[in-house]
């Protein structure tokens, strides 16, 4: 109890930032596996060009066979995340087959990260049909559909549970908040199915209008999930920040990365007590791994995110401009933009447009 | 099989029950629910029934000769009255060697429960291609097949008021595709009669006297001869007749069974026989009846139940000729309609089909009279509701 | 064996001599252009030859769209008679009980259903809505959602054309929820293999019979393995059966993600419940929203037409402005179901005719035309 009052007090995930926002600080990275490694050099070397203080702590988090025989993350990198607070992760491939658990999962459950931050924003220069989308989607991350309790209760019948429980529900409802203000958005939606879940989705619900009487400035409102889907394709202009259990956000997200043009645009946070973790949520393209034309758009946009978390905005603004401006011109986008640039290419691109 | 047998003897006593508890719902249940509702045997995969909002879906075979003609009178005639069925056409291929055509016809079948159908042709008359029709019964297992035969009093036979019921062993006997050259020039014929399949049949047969009132079952056999196989059908069917001692039975040689047809047809109430035989039979009543054009069969199973023309012929020199009976067809999806429980509307089409032939005289060439078969289809549909 | 069976129920039942109610009239689509039914074939209960249908308002602007349909069934001369039910749950004290309803519904076998309001709690503590539980106590198992883009109606995406088939009676919408702790709430999905199969035989044999050529299972079995297993599992065995028919899977975020960016790719989608309350809704947007997309629920006895994305629209009571293509496009849906096919395409023509014309325009659409200004082109295009 006690530690749940101090971490209602010292907002969680900042408590590892304040200490060490002035001098260089030391960032966790996971390169990945397929194409994260090219990625994830290229956004070193952005950062190096950009002058961010940041010195890089790299692990490899190929799954090792623990003491009990199954196969998990190595040491190392849990130690690492554990001391630095924060990390960058490319993607993860996790083995087909059985004793394997996901890489993404463990890490979440180590590192308790509760909350998982999507902001989707159209992007000049990348052609879709939505033009006007700004969104931000924050999917509880820990409980809901994905608890993991199934069971077959006869032959041919099973029972999952969903898991809702306030302090989760809290948790993310506080951290939805907290981002809104910090960030300087308008307006938080809940999204929900309290009409059919009366008591699951009603508890999420009450924790949601709950926080909402704690921030009068930001304005709150209540949509079921059907009728977010159905406004988000036709005008998602009406959303701002939605903030759901796990599955819808789960949904919610990738939809709202198909408006802008996929995962390979869109950046990932996952904020936990125990530190925050940045990411790109797009899969390992093992087919065009080390040629030289993967997209680290979405890493180089996660790691503005995490430069924002860790309040070097000034940095995170000139990489970002650098970013956009490249993209807006069009000229060295990569082959799944529709261009013909190598992945170096647009890197060094970003970098002449950094100054 | 010992298994199967095992069930099989159980399932009385079972089934008597649980048609006590369930005396009032009995009244809703079409033939058609009742087999999907009470299996005997579990299918391998028990798959759920094909109706959906009422509608029912069915496979339809138009095969050939006729067959696609006479097919699309009916869905006319289906689409006139609103007969909730939606028909699922499988076109099977009739020159080509392989069986993928049939094989998906049967899953269809399987699917939906409930089939119409033409006479399939097998035009390869290679050793290793089955029959078709015969790898559809065998399949399915639909081991009884039914054929209703009464006298139109519209068409012009030497006999009349003839109604005799045959109901024909269907999977087994002379039609079991065992044949070999064990040396040259001797070939074997394999003629299969099991307890198990004799047994069912024969019970079909003396249910169906008995939920249809009728007064007699005779065995046709030939078991003077084929002591054995022919002995096993007969004695079957002897026993299972003790347990109706309403119902009369007796049994008949087929060489005289065929001579008292066409001399006295009138003995014959529900007439039970194994495979060949039933072919025989059941050719020369539609003979006296007054051809091919005018009755349906039915195939039943445990699960499947198929409705096709009476006489098992494609009628290839008459097709697209605008001279074929359509009759026969049209009975067949009343059958159909019966099965599904749409009693409504089986019972509005056959009012119209007895009507144009006994009463309008609207009839093909087959049968005496001088009309097409797109005549025959519209005085049915304008005599539909009007009778 | 289930002869013997079989022939022991009709001993049993004979006397009481079952008339299946007939609820279909008749045209000969080809031949007659006479539209009048044929009074004769009607059942023997119902003289006139009319066929009686179940009708449910609903809440919200679900009585103007109602209204819409039956000013359109007068105009034409549709012969279809509505027994309507006030049923609501906002509205508990004059909502008719749901028996009465089940019972119209089941004799009836067609029903015309505006959209019920589920509030977010109810008065009497229960769990399951009222929507939840006429769809069980009829057992209307599968929602069918046509979600095809209407000429002239300006959409993001074009030729959206797919089949978004639903399970309704089971998955996240059993209503069994606890609070084990305070603080902590337990929901559960229950995902049956019965139930599972049921659904993917009716997508198949739905696919069959429209001539589609792809049906994709939507589910989410790398997380929820037992249960979203089970469905694709049951999904898969139905497949083989279907040798002609494309099977695919995807799961749901991907699916959602291709939903927005290329519609296309889709013919017919078979999901369980939640997912297909998110995919249908997803799709109508795509095509122009709430208002035109019709549906249906299927029993294996009973039709429910209704709404494809259900939204009480309540912002829009009393002003005629909501859109009423959806529920008009439901009637013809009813109206092809009881083969009524040529009304069924007099009244699809004239709203294509108005959409394709484009002068009357609700708001939805982008245009000022009110709800009954609407309904009026639709019925002077009737034809």
């Amino acid at each position: 109890m006690a530690a749940r009052i101090i971490r209602k007090i010292v907002p969680t995930g900042r408590a590892g930032a304040a200490q060490y926002s002035t001098g260089v600080r030391k960032v966790t990275l996971i390169p990945g596996h397929g194409i994260g490694p090219e990625i994830t050099v290229a956004v070193q070397k952005i950062f190096e060009a950009a002058k961010v203080p940041i010195e890089w702590d790299e692990v490899d988090v190929t799954a090792v066979r623990g003491p009990d025989g199954k196969f998990g993350i190595p040491q190392k990198a849990i130690d690492s995340v554990n001391a630095n607070k924060i990390g960058l992760k490319g993607p993860l491939m996790t083995p087909v087959g059985k004793g394997y658990r996901s890489l993404n999962l463990a890490l979440r459950k180590e590192f308790d990260l509760y909350a998982n931050v999507r902001p989707c924003k159209s992007l000049e220069g990348v052609k879709t049909l939505y033009d006007n989308v700004d969104v931000v989607t924050i999917r509880e991350n820990t409980e809901g559909e994905y608890s993991g309790i199934e069971h077959e209760i006869v032959d041919g019948v099973v029972q999952s549970i969903k898991l809702i429980t306030e302090e989760a529900s809290s948790r993310v409802a506080e951290f939805a908040f907290q981002f809104a203000r910090d960030n300087k958005r308008k307006k938080v939606t809940a999204v929900h199915k309290a009409n059919i879940m009366r008591m699951s989705d009603g508890l999420f619900l009450r924790c949601c209008r709950q926080l909402a009487n704690k921030y009068p400035n930001i304005k709150f409102e209540e949509r079921y999930l059907d009728t977010v889907c159905l406004n988000m394709v036709q005008d998602p202009s009406k959303f701002d920040v939605l903030v759901m259990p796990n599955l819808y956000g789960d949904i919610m997200s990738d939809m709202c990365s198909g408006l802008i043009g996929g995962l390979g645009l869109t950046p990932s946070g996952n904020i936990g007590k125990n530190g925050a973790l940045f990411e790109s949520v797009h899969g390992t393209a093992p087919d065009i791994a080390g040629k030289d034309m993967a997209n680290p758009t979405a890493l180089l946009l996660s790691s503005i995110m995490m430069l924002r978390h860790l309040e070097m905005h000034e940095h995170a603004d000139r990489i970002q401009n650098a970013c956009y401006q490249v993209l807006k011109e069009g000229k060295s986008l990569t082959g799944d933009l529709g261009g013909t640039g190598k992945c170096s290419e647009y890197t060094n691109a970003i970098i002449s447009k950094l100054n | 099989m010992a298994v199967r047998l095992l069930a099989k003897l159980r399932v009385p006593e079972i089934r008597n029950v649980a048609n006590f508890s369930s005396a009032a719902a009995p009244a809703t249940l079409s033939d058609f629910d009742v087999q999907h509702k009470t299996p005997v045997i579990r299918k391998q995969q028990l798959i759920p029934k094909a109706q959906y909002g009422g509608r029912h879906a069915v496979t339809m075979l138009p095969g050939g000769g006729i067959g696609p003609e006479c097919m699309g009178y009916v869905r006319e005639i289906f689409k006139y009255v609103g007969a909730p069925v939606d028909f699922e056409v499988v076109d099977i291929d009739p020159t080509m060697d392989n069986d993928d055509d049939v094989q998906y016809a049967i899953t269809t079948i399987k699917r939906n429960g409930v089939g119409i159908k033409g006479n399939i042709e097998t035009k390869s008359e290679a050793a290793y291609v089955t029959s078709r029709n015969v790898a559809l019964r065998n399949e399915l297992d639909m081991y009884a097949y039914v054929l209703n035969c009464k006298s139109y009093p519209g068409v012009v036979t030497r006999h009349k008021d003839i109604d005799v019921c045959i109901i024909r062993q269907n999977t087994e006997g002379e039609y079991a595709m065992l044949e070999h050259e064990s040396v040259n020039g001797v070939i074997e014929s394999m003629k299969v009669v099991t307890a198990s399949n004799s047994l069912r049949v024969a019970r079909f047969a003396f249910e169906y006297a008995k939920r249809n009132g009728r007064k007699k079952v005779t065995t046709v056999h030939k078991a003077n001869i084929m002591k054995l196989s022919d002995g096993l059908f007969l004695e079957t069917s002897r026993r299972l007749a003790k347990e109706y001692p309403d119902i009369e039975h007796n049994d008949m040689i087929i060489d005289n069974c065929c001579m008292q047809l066409v001399a006295k047809p009138h003995q014959f109430d529900v007439m039970l026989m194994t495979n060949l035989y039933g072919s025989i039979v059941s050719n020369v009543v539609c003979g006296l009846l007054g051809g091919a054009g005018l009755l349906s069969g039915r195939n039943y199973g445990d699960h499947y139940a198929v409705f096709e023309p009476g006489t098992r012929n494609t009628g290839t020199a008459i097709a697209g000729k605008n001279v074929a009976n359509p009759v026969a067809m049209i009975n067949a999806s009343i059958d159909m309609l019966e099965h599904l429980g749409h009693h409504f509307h089986a019972d509005l089409i056959r009012r119209a089909v007895n009507k144009t032939i006994n009463v309008d005289r609207v009839m093909t060439s087959d049968v005496g009279g001088t009309a097409s078969s797109t005549d025959v289809v519209n005085a049915i549909i304008g005599n539909i509701g009007r009778c | 064996m289930s002869l013997i069976n079989r022939t022991l129920f009709r001993t049993l039942v004979q006397g009481t001599q079952h008339v299946k109610a007939l609820h279909t009239s008749s045209v000969n689509a080809e031949k007659n252009v006479c539209y009048a039914p044929i009074s004769a074939m009607q059942p023997n209960a119902n003289k006139e030859g009319r066929i009686k249908c179940t009708l449910i308002p609903g809440d919200g602007v679900g009585p103007e769209l109602v209204y819409a349909v039956q000013e359109v069934f007068k105009a034409a001369n549709i012969p279809v008679d509505f027994e309507s039910f006030f049923f609501s749950e906002v509205n508990p004290t004059l909502s008719a009980p749901l028996e009465d309803v089940v019972n119209s519904v089941a004799k009836n076998k067609i029903c015309i259903k505006g959209i019920l309001a589920t509030p977010d709690f109810s008065h009497t503590g229960e769990l399951q809505t009222l929507n939840m539980k006429l769809r069980n106590a009829l057992d209307l198992y599968a929602n069918v959602v046509h979600v095809k883009s209407l000429p002239n109606v300006k959409c993001r995406h074009h030729d959206v054309d797919c089949i978004i088939i639903r399970e309704q009676t089971e998955g996240e919408y059993s209503a069994l929820e606890h609070e084990s702790v305070p603080g902590v709430v337990e929901c559960l999905k229950i995902i049956t293999a019965a139930k599972s199969e049921r659904i993917a035989k009716f997508a198949f044999d739905y696919a069959v019979k429209m001539g589609r050529k792809k049906v994709t299972a939507v589910h989410k079995a790398n997380i929820m393995k037992l249960g979203d297993g089970l469905f694709l599992r049951s999904c898969e065995q139905m497949a083989k059966l279907y040798p002609r028919i494309e099977f695919e899977k995807m799961i749901v975020d991907n699916c959602t993600m291709q939903m927005v960016s290329n519609p296309n790719q889709f013919d017919v989608m078979v999901t369980p419940n939640l997912y297909g309350n998110i995919v249908d809704n997803l799709a109508s947007g795509l095509v122009g929203g709430a208002g035109v997309v019709a549906g249906a629920s299927y029993s294996a006895e009973c039709a429910v037409f209704e709404q494809g994305a259900r939204h009480i629209f309540s912002g829009a009571v009393g002003k005629n402005i909501a859109n009423p293509t959806a529920m008009l496009l439901c009637s013809a849906n009813l109206l092809a179901h009881v083969n009524l096919h040529n009304y069924s395409k007099m009244i699809k023509n004239a709203i294509n005719k108005v959409l394709k014309d484009g002068k009357v325009r609700t708001k939805d659409l982008g245009g000022q035309s009110t709800t009954k200004d609407f309904t009026f082109a639709v019925i002077h295009s009737l034809a």
